[in-house]
């Protein structure tokens, strides 16, 4: 299956994904004043001495915002970049909330169909296999 | 440039603005859809102690964004309704609507309208030194948020020139009038258009935190 390739990136199937949730999404983002009021919403963001990485506009600004910015052109390694945000650094236990009413969980949840397109996935902490600096 | 900055952009930009948003209300309403009301049963059990009838206003008192970020939520209420009021109820802009159409809307005195204009200077520096200075608030911004800070800040800064009559009046007028119709174009298409989802965002569609019980949820 060369889509499931380690290293290609199927750009086609991405823009695919990212046109059927076009319009909803798109307003989403252009909503996010960048306000940063979902931080607190966010029970990592308050447990990982509120590093700004789990803060959920970033999650989805980095993630769905990206691969909308960049119109699904994205590398290998910034995919996995945007695995550690959406299931690393979330739980999708979709307790943020926003103060413009942005629905950021189903953002996430879209950006997780779109990674796991690509032959991405993870479960929360994706890294259970691996050593990790996790229990600090 | 007067003349076309006072006649036919004011029609370009106003034209752009209410279609605008009415497209954007349009669109909403197109991506959502009637939602469905789920009664859960009770049996007629209430939990509610009359301990916790007593703490659950604090609770969600403290939840809430004022309850939270008593400081950004104030300089925010404050900031939004200035920016609102100063416009709307400038001295100037009444005269010229009294002038164009025979209307004649309430005026403040223009020294409140001026201090609400400061007001709304000193909000944009607040959010300025808050977008540079907060980490947080810094990890999500761009070149562009300083833009838009830039976009909004243009109308009243100058706006407070022209009255107080610092520099070359007329240019500064001109430049006030281009400044009010960029941000008036810029409000549906950008991040300002905030302005009316807002609103939609909240109590339209359902979600947990709407202020009224939204009616309304996405379609898939």
């Amino acid at each position: 299956m060369p889509k499931q390739d380690s290293q290609s990136v199927d750009t086609e199937q991405i823009q695919a994904l990212l046109k059927k949730n076009k319009r909803s999404m798109t307003l989403l983002l252009t909503a996010c004043a960048g306000c940063t009021l979902c931080a607190e919403s966010c029970f990592l963001f308050m447990n990982k001495g509120k590093a700004p990485e789990y803060m959920p506009s970033y999650k989805v600004l980095n993630s769905l915002g990206k691969l909308y910015r960049k119109h699904g052109k994205v590398s290998r390694a910034e995919l996995e970049k945007m695995r550690d945000l959406l299931w690393k650094n979330c739980m999708l236990c979709e307790r943020c909330y926003c103060a413009l009413g942005i629905d950021l969980p189903k953002m996430i949840a879209f950006a997780r169909r779109i990674l796991r397109s690509q032959g991405i996935d993870g479960v929360y902490p994706h890294s259970l296999g691996a050593p990790e600096e996790e229990s600090g | 440039m007067f003349e076309l900055a006072r006649g036919p952009l004011v029609w370009v930009a106003a034209t752009v603005f209410l279609v605008g948003i009415a497209l954007r209300i349009v669109e909403l309403f197109l991506l959502t859809k009637k939602r469905e009301r789920i009664q859960w049963p009770t049996h007629g059990i209430t939990t509610d102690s009359r301990a916790e009838r007593k703490l659950k206003p604090i609770l969600a008192f403290r939840h809430s964004l004022i309850g939270k970020h008593p400081v950004m939520a104030i300089v925010s209420g404050i900031f939004h309704a200035c920016l609102f009021a100063a416009p709307i109820f400038a001295m100037g802009h009444t005269l010229l609507l009294r002038q164009s159409w025979g209307i004649s809307l309430w005026s403040l005195s223009s020294p409140v309208v001026d201090i609400l204009n400061i007001i709304v200077l000193l909000g944009v520096l607040f959010m300025l030194v808050r977008r540079i200075a907060v980490p947080r608030v810094r990890a999500v911004s761009s070149v562009k948020d300083l833009l838009f800070l830039f976009i909004v800040a243009a109308p009243y800064l100058t706006g407070f020139l022209a009255y107080h009559q610092w520099f070359e009046y007329r240019a500064i007028l001109i430049l006030h009038m281009l400044a009010g119709e960029l941000m008036l174009m810029a409000i549906p298409f950008t991040r300002l258009g905030h302005m009316v989802i807002f609103f939609f965002f909240r109590g339209l569609v359902g979600s947990e935190h709407s202020i009224v019980r939204g009616s309304r949820v996405w379609s898939a």
